[in-house]
């Protein structure tokens, strides 16, 4: 098998292990000529891309820094030009999926795959990325090709309009003016592409914020003033009464006004007007736009909102349209969880509407005032608004009140303001990740032991993902919700986790040493690793300690693979009766918590630990 | 010194007559245009423009480069540069502020209000010297 093309990987992985399989697999399919750096967590891969390159990324999303989305889209954004192989032992078909939008090449799940189909699958993601880089230089490269005789073109058309028109014969200024509108048309057109290509990527960043219509209304008209002069068109604004603010992005509803202004002001007949108007109806802003233009065909209607759709091919070009105007606007809208419809104008035309979210109404909504005043208080952090209502309606009905956040400082104020019994996170906030709103919630002392469940629409941090993390997060949901289960996680009591007797794993045969363990928890003596990694993988335990002899006996390598049955690495105390002395094995040292040679020491040390455990949260965030 | 001299750099003969002519409606503006990065360092250095319009992709040394370039000489280091670019994707107009850029203007531009938006990116004492 050809590898020629690859030299360098990078392997993001922290299990030891699968590290020693990969390159024993790679050395059997003679990939030796391959160079494969090695690194075991996110921090240390961000480092090395930053003073490095490599052909191929190989990397394990669960990682004890970063999990799942998370990490890819971190390393993605890392080296986005590297191709990038999820190489991971959770088989999840929409992971993988989501893996691939978020910039992966390809998803392969450990064990399902040898070492030949490895070096194949590399070798192809290595290729694809190629050909994904060539098209995005092709895209960008056509955009400025484009653009540099249209600058020419439409900056020698605008200073003659500008400066000569006057002076010419009126049939020499039209073909003038023909010609500096269809380079202004070009231009749009080489601007809606680009426009609609990264829509359709994702890779539109939505800004939501509260949004006064009229003034930006207004603004979109300004800007098509000159444009509807050129087509005998006046633009009129009917008065309305009162602010309408809605919650969207505001550059985007600029965008989506613009669209259906010069769609209106291209169908209209000359000496025409187009007339907006802005409405505030019960939970929503409507803006419409009507024209008086011949109306839409039926037939055309329910492909009105397609890419490149034209009613009349001949009439649209004649129209000055690129066919993506209202291709555009419908994916903006969705996107600010609006509507956009049309309907056909009295008296002819046709009228577009938006209607978007009104912002009093997303902002009334957040404090839920129609529960029972006594009913136990959750905090939902969730940007959709649809996903939370739907949410709040089915906790009612188990007697819930739910309070909504929509964003991270929102829901920190919120936090802040009312103490909540239980937060429910959606981890992709669009103003802010979930991740870092747990963290700053811990921190507040009133929060460091709530209840905090993480609502996904990303399976890939799923059960083994942020769990494991310090957060403490009580568990991980997918959407859509499994209502039974959280209601069951809400059932709970809160204090139980944090007042619940440690559980102990005891790996030696001194019943000294497990009588004096006992008086701080629940212990289980086993005397062998093996035993105890079967011990491990039964029940989940805080905390080992470990026979010196053992310790020794298990191989450094050994240690860390302490984990439960969630992952979690847990804390190895080392007890040495005799004194051993374990100092010369630097490793061994490493993986330890502490080395203890009295059994006083040992309790002492076992209980700071395990109260250092509930803390940690706070230590580590803070 | 009233006028203001405005630098352009663009290896595209046909743009830097045209952004000539459009600048030239403003008449305080005085401008300069060089064909190349190694051009526009000399001049940039002799001529001490009050601003420099440069195009982002030039054979030989490209804008970036000749904006850092122009940053290191203690001549120049000092003088705003506005990129003037038909590359104007999000990403990239944050990657040319970062290079350190006062602005980026589009291309295509609107001839007739040019000199205006070449004026905004001037710092204060240039346009008191105008007007």
């Amino acid at each position: 098998m050809s590898t020629k093309s690859i030299k360098t990987i990078l392997l993001i992985e922290d299990n030891p292990g699968d590290v020693r399989l990969l390159r024993e697999m790679f050395d059997d399919y003679g990939a030796h000529d391959i160079e494969m750096t090695q690194v075991d967590c996110m921090r240390a891969a961000e480092e090395y891309l930053a003073e490095n390159t490599v052909d191929v990324i190989l990397l394990d999303p669960g990682l004890p820094d970063a999990r799942g989305l998370a990490a890819i889209r971190r390393i993605h954004a890392a080296a986005p030009r590297v191709a990038l192989v999820v190489l991971t032992a959770l088989d999840d078909e929409s992971l993988a999926e989501q893996a691939l939008q978020e910039g992966a090449q390809d998803y392969l799940v450990k064990g399902q795959i040898d070492g030949r189909g490895i070096l194949r699958a590399v070798r192809y993601a290595t290729e694809r990325k190629r050909l994904e880089r060539l098209k995005d230089e092709f895209v960008s490269t056509v955009s400025h090709e484009l653009r540099t005789p249209l600058t020419s073109i439409s900056g020698s058309l605008g200073l003659l309009m500008g400066k000569a028109a006057g002076n010419l014969p009126k049939s020499m200024a039209r073909l003038l003016a023909i010609a500096n509108t269809n380079s202004q048309r070009l231009v749009r057109l080489v601007d809606d592409i680009l426009d609609i290509e990264k829509m359709e990527a994702g890779r539109v960043v939505f800004n939501f914020r509260r949004v006064e219509v009229r003034p930006l209304v207004v603004q979109a008209i300004e800007a098509n003033r000159g444009f509807a002069e050129g087509y005998g068109v006046r633009i009129r604004l009917e008065e309305e009464r009162g602010t309408a603010a809605v919650r969207a992005d505001p550059d985007r509803l600029l965008q989506v006004v613009t669209n259906l202004l010069s769609n209106a002001i291209k169908f209209s007949p000359a000496n025409n007007e187009v007339v907006v108007a802005i409405a505030k109806e019960a939970d929503v802003i409507r803006i419409a736009v009507r024209d008086h233009g011949p109306g839409i065909p039926v037939d055309f209607r329910p492909l009105i909102f397609q890419k490149f759709a034209q009613a009349d091919a001949g009439d649209a070009r004649q129209k000055g349209g690129t066919g993506l105007g209202l291709s555009i606007v419908k994916q903006i809208v969705d996107r600010l969880s609006g509507e956009v419809s049309f309907s056909d104008a009295p008296g002819g035309g046709t009228i577009f509407h938006v209607l978007l979210p009104c912002w009093d109404h997303v902002a009334n909504l957040a404090i839920d005032r129609d529960s029972k005043p006594d009913a136990t208080r959750l905090l939902l952090c969730e940007d959709d608004l649809d996903t939370a209502l739907t949410l709040r309606e089915q906790l009612r009905q188990v007697g819930f009140a739910t309070d909504f956040a929509y964003s991270v400082g929102e829901a920190v104020a919120r936090a802040m303001a009312t103490h909540y019994y239980a937060i429910l996170v959606d981890i992709h906030l669009r103003d802010g990740d979930g991740v870092s709103l747990i963290v700053r919630l811990r921190a507040l002392p009133q929060y460091r032991d709530t209840s905090i469940i993480v609502v996904s629409g990303d399976p890939s941090c799923g059960r083994d993902d942020l769990r494991s993390s310090k957060l403490n997060i009580l568990d991980w949901l997918n959407k859509p919700v499994d209502f039974d289960r959280l209601v069951r996680l809400l059932a709970k009591p809160v204090a139980q986790d944090a007042n619940r007797r440690p559980r102990i794993l005891h790996v030696d045969e001194d019943d000294n040493v497990a009588r004096a363990l006992s008086e701080i928890g629940d212990v289980v003596t086993v005397n062998s690793i093996e035993a105890a990694q079967r011990a491990l993988m039964a029940g989940d335990f805080d905390l080992a300690v470990l026979d010196v002899a053992l310790a020794k006996g298990a191989g450094p390598d050994l240690l860390p693979e302490l984990r439960d049955s969630k992952g979690n690495v847990i804390p190895v105390v080392v007890f040495s009766p005799k004194g051993a002395n374990l100092a010369a094995d630097a490793k061994v040292q490493a993986a330890v918590a502490e080395l203890h040679t009295s059994i006083d020491s040992l309790v002492a040390t076992v209980r700071d630990r395990l109260a250092s455990r509930k803390n940690g949260v706070l230590r580590e965030v803070v | 010194m009233t006028d203001i001299r405005v630098l352009l750099v663009d290896d595209e003969p046909d743009i830097r007559e045209i952004v000539d002519v459009s600048l030239g409606l403003d008449p305080d503006l005085k401008v300069r245009a060089c064909a190349s990065g190694a051009d526009a360092l000399v001049t940039a250095a002799q001529w001490s423009p009050s601003i420099i319009l440069l195009d982002v992709m030039m054979p030989l040394m490209d804008g970036p480069t000749t904006l850092a370039n122009l940053r290191k000489n203690p001549q120049t280091a000092q003088i705003p540069v506005v990129f003037l670019t038909a590359r104007t994707q999000s990403d990239e107009i944050a990657q040319y502020i970062s290079l350190g850029a006062q602005g980026v203007l589009s291309k295509p531009f609107d001839p007739m209000t040019l000199a205006a938006s070449v004026r905004n990116y001037l710092p204060p004492s240039a346009g008191h010297h105008a007007a």
